[in-house]
């Protein structure tokens, strides 16, 4: 077993690597991790996760745009691979909760929603991607297989955009009970609200700071 | 409601624009392609796909709001991917309103190999812009080359994270898309002026990828400028005086760049966002027109109150800029905008747009 020092050092430099955009240091530093028998999972959450944390703080400020938290991102994902078949996550060890993500209908753009999801799983959620262009029964039919603690929507065209309108509609006959939050380049937070959504992002920093004060709030 | 006469035609109203001079009012320009044949009881699919449903929708929807011809296009002349061999999606369904782009021609580095220049004559859905730009002639309008610039055209040749990738990690693959892409919009607008002549030709560009919501400022000045200065001198070269640029999104820490460079003559018009204060843009482009920037998304969700409410202010701004000033919107009309909105934009014009 390594010594504490060794540890820290080890998860800090597999933080760096994820804020340096370096994939292959990424999957290196796991790979040394494992080998000196250290748990993965810290190596997820106060390596990987940690640095896409910093990477977002780096966006908001500005610093860093979508190039950088694609690579971060790539960055993340290499890490991930490797410790990932090492540990199991039990549901009091998960800090967030289950979102169901999707791009709707009418709306191919993934990049925002690719980005989200990264976020996300690195604020410990759990997410189950829907892909883009999901037909709106589709958010119902797998929310009711699933039932997320949140239901994530976005759309990048104005025209799109309508559609989350309505497969709010249909999320709130479906389901008594049910968090909605919504993002994506033409929406506000006034729209968010008159479109009837609980929640709103205006970018996958924000969204997982959005998931997690929904998360708080009961249903 | 009772509105003023003109004073000006369109024609004049711009002419004035680009002499410095105050025209009768302030002129109101649309970019409402899919807005106009869904009016017109088309479909968002026609814009794109028949240019003369397109040019005739186009034609009652700008008489019907009393509307300029600024800018006037049925859709890009050219977008990238589709010229170059990937796919492109016409609008059909019902939350569908642009063309998008389904698959690019270039994923890998092995991919730029292969590339070629398409035939500017007949690649994409360029005969089809020619057909609307010869009815532009016919019917004495400004004829609209419409491009993405070269930096939106090569990310869209290139699948888009894959380009975005590459400016941080292969900035030579960038850059070969870049010069490819360049060398195709000049191409093709050589045929535009071989056919209409440069004084008809009215060069407009957008620049999405470029905002500041996908790209830093930096990647910018490295990747965008410098073909933007390269695209400007072949306009002069070809003989094109008037010129329109589409900032689109949120594009505030490009300004000073865009303004330190300044590839284009003066005056041309500006096209800002609503992210975009008119304010900030006249300080840092007093000798070009401004243009904009009613939010989109708030002509379909808003009222008519709030759009005119925001037309005035706009208004006011923009009758202050230095070197005049169009209201519209601040990108695209949406397809489902609600029609009293859009008229909103004209009423305010007719209430506070007039310089006497």
């Amino acid at each position: 077993m390594a010594l504490p020092d060794r540890t820290e050092d080890l998860l800090r430099k597999i933080h760096d690597a994820v804020v340096a955009c370096d994939e292959a240091a990424s999957a290196r530093l796991c790979h040394t991790l494992l080998a000196e028998g250290l748990d993965p999972y810290e190596g997820v959450m106060k390596g990987l996760a940690a640095g896409m944390n910093t990477v977002g703080t780096l966006y908001e400020k500005k610093e860093y745009f979508v190039p950088e938290l694609l690579l971060s991102s790539d960055a993340l994902h290499a890490g991930l691979e490797i410790l990932k078949p090492h540990f199991k996550i039990a549901s009091s060890q998960t800090r967030g909760g289950t979102i169901l993500l999707g791009v709707v209908e009418g709306d191919i753009h993934d990049i925002g929603k690719n980005l989200v999801k990264t976020m996300l799983m690195a604020g410990g959620w759990e997410v189950q991607d829907l892909g883009v262009d999901v037909k709106l029964e589709r958010f119902v039919e797998e929310q009711r297989k699933i039932n997320a603690d949140i239901v994530a929507i976005s759309a990048l065209m104005t025209t799109s955009m309508l559609a989350i309108q309505k497969v709010i509609v249909m999320l709130r006959e479906a389901f008594e009970e049910i968090r909605i939050m919504v993002g994506g380049a033409p929406l506000s937070q006034e729209t968010a609200k008159q479109y009837g959504a609980d929640g709103y992002a205006p970018d996958a920093v924000a969204a997982v700071q959005e998931a997690n004060r929904l998360l708080k709030r009961p249903l | 409601m009772q509105l003023k006469q003109d004073r000006m035609t369109s024609k004049q109203r711009m002419d004035a624009l680009f002499h410095y001079r105050k025209p009768d009012r302030i002129p109101v320009g649309p970019m409402g392609t899919g807005f106009a044949t869904k009016n017109a009881g088309y479909t968002v699919a026609d814009a794109y796909e028949d240019p003369e449903k397109s040019f005739q929708a186009m034609l009652w929807t700008y008489e019907q709001y009393g509307w300029d011809p600024i800018p006037h296009y049925s859709g890009h002349t050219l977008i990238g991917a589709w010229e170059f061999g990937g796919e492109v999606k016409i609008p059909r369904g019902e939350f569908e309103g642009a063309l998008s782009v389904k698959s690019s021609p270039v994923e890998s580095e092995r991919d730029i190999e292969k590339l070629g220049i398409p035939d500017p004559r007949s690649a994409g859905r360029i005969p089809l812009a020619m057909r609307f730009s010869q009815l532009q002639k016919e019917h004495h309008l400004p004829v609209y080359f419409f491009s993405r610039s070269p930096f939106c055209v090569a990310a869209s040749i290139c699948r888009l994270d894959v380009f975005l990738r590459w400016t941080a990690r292969r900035p030579e693959l960038c850059h070969r898309l870049l010069h490819i892409s360049l060398e195709f919009i000049i191409d093709v607008l050589t045929y535009w002026v071989d056919t209409f002549g440069a004084e008809s030709i009215f060069a407009w560009m957008s620049s999405p990828t470029e905002s500041n919501q996908l790209v830093s400022p930096k990647t910018v000045e490295q990747f965008a400028i410098p073909y933007h200065l390269e695209y400007q001198e072949q306009l002069r070269a070809l003989g094109v005086k008037r010129f329109g640029l589409h900032l689109c999104g949120d594009q505030n820490l490009n300004l000073p760049v865009f303004a330190n460079a300044a590839p284009w003559q003066h005056p041309s018009v500006l096209s800002f966002g609503h992210e975009v204060d008119l304010e900030t843009a006249a300080r840092h482009f007093p000798k070009d027109i401004l243009f904009g920037n009613i939010e989109p998304a708030l002509l379909q969700t808003g009222t008519p109150q709030r759009v005119y409410d925001l037309s005035r202010v706009a208004i006011e701004k923009g009758k202050k800029a230095p070197g005049g000033f169009i209201l519209g919107p601040g990108c695209g009309i949406p397809v489902y905008a609600a029609p009293v909105n859009v008229y909103a934009m004209t009423k305010a014009v007719h209430d506070f747009g007039w310089y006497e």
